[in-house]
């Protein structure tokens, strides 16, 4: 090799070098386009169908039972407006009183529509749970979705760690179980992004369960000494077995980030048995256990992206009393999320943007069901079940509520384009073609 | 004098016995003679979780699981996102279990390319190729602090592993 061959050739290996660190999954060299507006998001799917008189309306049961008199908001720490003050039993129960009669008290000072962003009127694109689900985390309105397989579209998981570069560990999925095929929802099976790309996920109830604790509790603690050699070996084993792309059907973590999970795993075992774990003043339900969880995932992880769906409002199918008093306490566990965070979470405090929208609505008219108090209940299939609304709060976010009752604005595919606005990579996302034509960032809709 | 007729079959028995096969050569070609063997590439099929949890639970057990700890262990392993954290999880909660049967540590020293050959089998339920025989040996040769639990675990977790 000649002189000049040769310095041509080390420049470029020297060139290619330095480079090739700062390349993208997404094969691009730099991370983002745009702005980023927060380094944390937090989304909370507020599921299992949500009514917009009892929630953002505050109609109690005016509307849903004819009860003359009896409006009111029964979700203090997300809307504004006057608690009712009328046939009380959306509350927690106590010995001599009537069930449901007590309030639980307002956690935030103020409510989140008097921080944030709210479009009280908002169109879901489906009255399903699960394509709704989809819907919130893909950003395409998902028509064909079926059940008990993974989304069809890329999840805002698969954009962020394939445009924005981030870790596997910060992505994550919380699900409040293994039912309704809820743990598909960390990846797609897009052929373009999937399983490599995916977020983690616990379906914390569940990994964090009794089983849970008999399966995994009694697991050994390695040390790194311990695992190198047997990663070693695997990754030997692993090599010459080599899977295709469709054949990996797990999230691509690496060793360090496989230990951190298995260490986390282990320290909320622990901090279960020792009664360390923090949670909401009220933890009745399954939906407080998995925001508890979630919020042992934030402190542990610091993710760029949390994803917590909560369902318990489903209850609505047969019981209206029940469904009150959900909403009442999804609205606690929401409130005290954010304020885990502002108050235990120093690296996120201050820096992240919280979202909080339903994946459908209810019925504009009852099914024929009653419940203890006579209440008639409410299915998810008609036009009124695609009314929702979304919340937004955080960082920079402005106080300003967009559109009304008679003026809907925004779709429930505008939170994956707002949530990659938030990190700059809104470009790339519009680019793939894959999300609902019709969704814009709630930061354009303003 | 007398004349001989020739009958027909006289001529055919003298046809059969003049052209009758001649003996078989053994030609070799310095080739030893080998047994074909099962090849990892035609692994194609994925272990579903409860084979995957049924299979390994007998692998180290010697005894089937039962089928309460079985639906228990799939709903588990079925809430966690990464598999291989989940797989990995339960295999070391197997492992700080007794009724465990494994070999000691001093029996895979004692003979490793026995142990190679006996852990390729027990997992993948074939033998393993000269260049993974190679790196085990060498590899636990090595490396004293290498123990059969973590062999047992580099197999266990392994993608082929997975698959049947």
């Amino acid at each position: 090799m000649n002189r000049k061959n040769f310095i041509t050739k080390s420049g470029i290996a020297l060139g290619g070098g330095l480079l090739a660190p700062y390349i993208l999954p997404s094969g691009r060299l730099f991370a983002k386009t745009g702005s980023v507006k927060a380094d944390h998001v937090v989304l909370v799917m507020f599921a299992g169908g949500v009514r917009q008189q009892e929630s953002v309306l505050g109609r109690y049961l005016e509307d849903s039972q004819g009860v003359t008199g009896a409006a009111g908001n029964i979700m203090p720490n997300l809307f504004e407006g006057n608690a009712p003050n009328k046939k009380i039993a959306y509350g927690t129960s106590v010995a001599g009183k009537p069930n449901g009669s007590e309030p639980i008290p307002k956690l935030l000072t103020q409510s989140m529509e008097k921080s944030g962003l709210l479009f009280p009127e908002m169109r879901a694109q489906s009255a399903g749970h699960y394509v709704g689900l989809n819907t919130l985390l893909t950003g395409n309105p998902g028509t064909n979705q079926g059940l008990k397989v993974r989304p069809a579209y890329p999840t805002i998981f698969e954009y962020l760690r394939k445009h924005a570069g981030f870790k596997a560990t910060d992505t994550w999925f919380i699900g409040n179980g293994i039912g309704n095929s809820t743990p598909l929802l960390n990846s797609s099976n897009h052929k373009d992004y999937g399983l490599s790309y995916g977020g983690n996920m616990f379906a914390a109830p569940v990994t964090f369960s009794s089983a849970g604790k008999e399966v995994l509790g009694n697991a050994k603690t390695y040390t790194r000494t311990d695992l190198e050699p047997m990663y070693f070996m695997k990754n030997f084993l692993d090599q010459s077995f080599a899977l295709t792309k469709d054949q990996i059907s797990s999230v691509s973590n690496t060793d360090e980030e496989k230990t951190q999970i298995k260490d986390f795993i282990k320290s909320v075992f622990a901090k279960q048995q020792a009664g360390q774990l923090a949670m909401p003043p009220v933890t009745d339900t399954g939906d407080a256990v998995n925001i508890m969880y979630a919020a042992e995932v934030l402190r542990e992880f610091k993710p760029k992206m949390l994803a917590v769906n909560i369902s318990g409002v489903d209850s609505c199918h047969s019981n209206f009393t029940g469904y009150l008093q959900m909403l009442h306490r999804a609205d606690h566990i929401t409130g005290w999320l954010w304020q885990h965070i502002q108050n235990n979470i120093p690296e996120m405090s201050g820096n992240t943007i919280f979202i909080v929208a339903p994946e459908c609505g209810r019925n504009e008219n009852p099914n024929p069901i009653l419940d203890q108090n006579d209440w008639v209940a409410y299915d998810h299939s008609d036009a009124n079940a695609l009314r929702v609304w979304g919340l937004m709060m955080g960082k920079s976010v402005p106080n300003i509520r967009v559109g009304g009752e008679a003026q809907p604005v925004g779709r429930l595919t505008d939170i994956v384009p707002t949530i990659a606005d938030v990190f700059g990579i809104l470009d790339d996302v519009n680019n793939s073609g894959l999300i609902d034509p019709l969704a814009r960032s709630l930061y354009q809709r303003i | 004098m007398p004349s001989f007729k020739l009958r027909p079959w006289f001529i055919y028995g003298l046809l059969l016995c003049t052209s009758a096969c001649t003996k078989e050569r053994i030609i070799g070609y310095e080739v030893d003679q080998v047994n074909v063997l099962e090849d990892k590439s035609r692994k194609t099929k994925k272990k579903n979780d409860a084979e995957f949890i049924s299979i390994l639970y007998t692998n180290l057990y010697q005894t089937a699981i039962s089928p309460n700890q079985l639906y228990k262990t799939q709903n588990v392993l079925y809430s966690i996102g990464d598999q291989d954290v989940a797989n990995e999880m339960l295999l070391s909660n197997y492992f700080n279990t007794s009724g465990i049967t494994i070999p000691k540590d001093a029996v895979m020293r004692m003979d490793i390319d026995a142990f190679i050959i006996s852990t390729f089998k027990r997992f993948y339920l074939r033998y393993p190729s000269e260049g993974e025989k190679a790196f085990f040996k060498q590899y636990i040769t090595n490396n004293k602090a290498v123990t059969v639990e973590m062999v047992y675990t580099a197999f266990a977790c392994s993608e082929e592993y997975q698959y049947y």
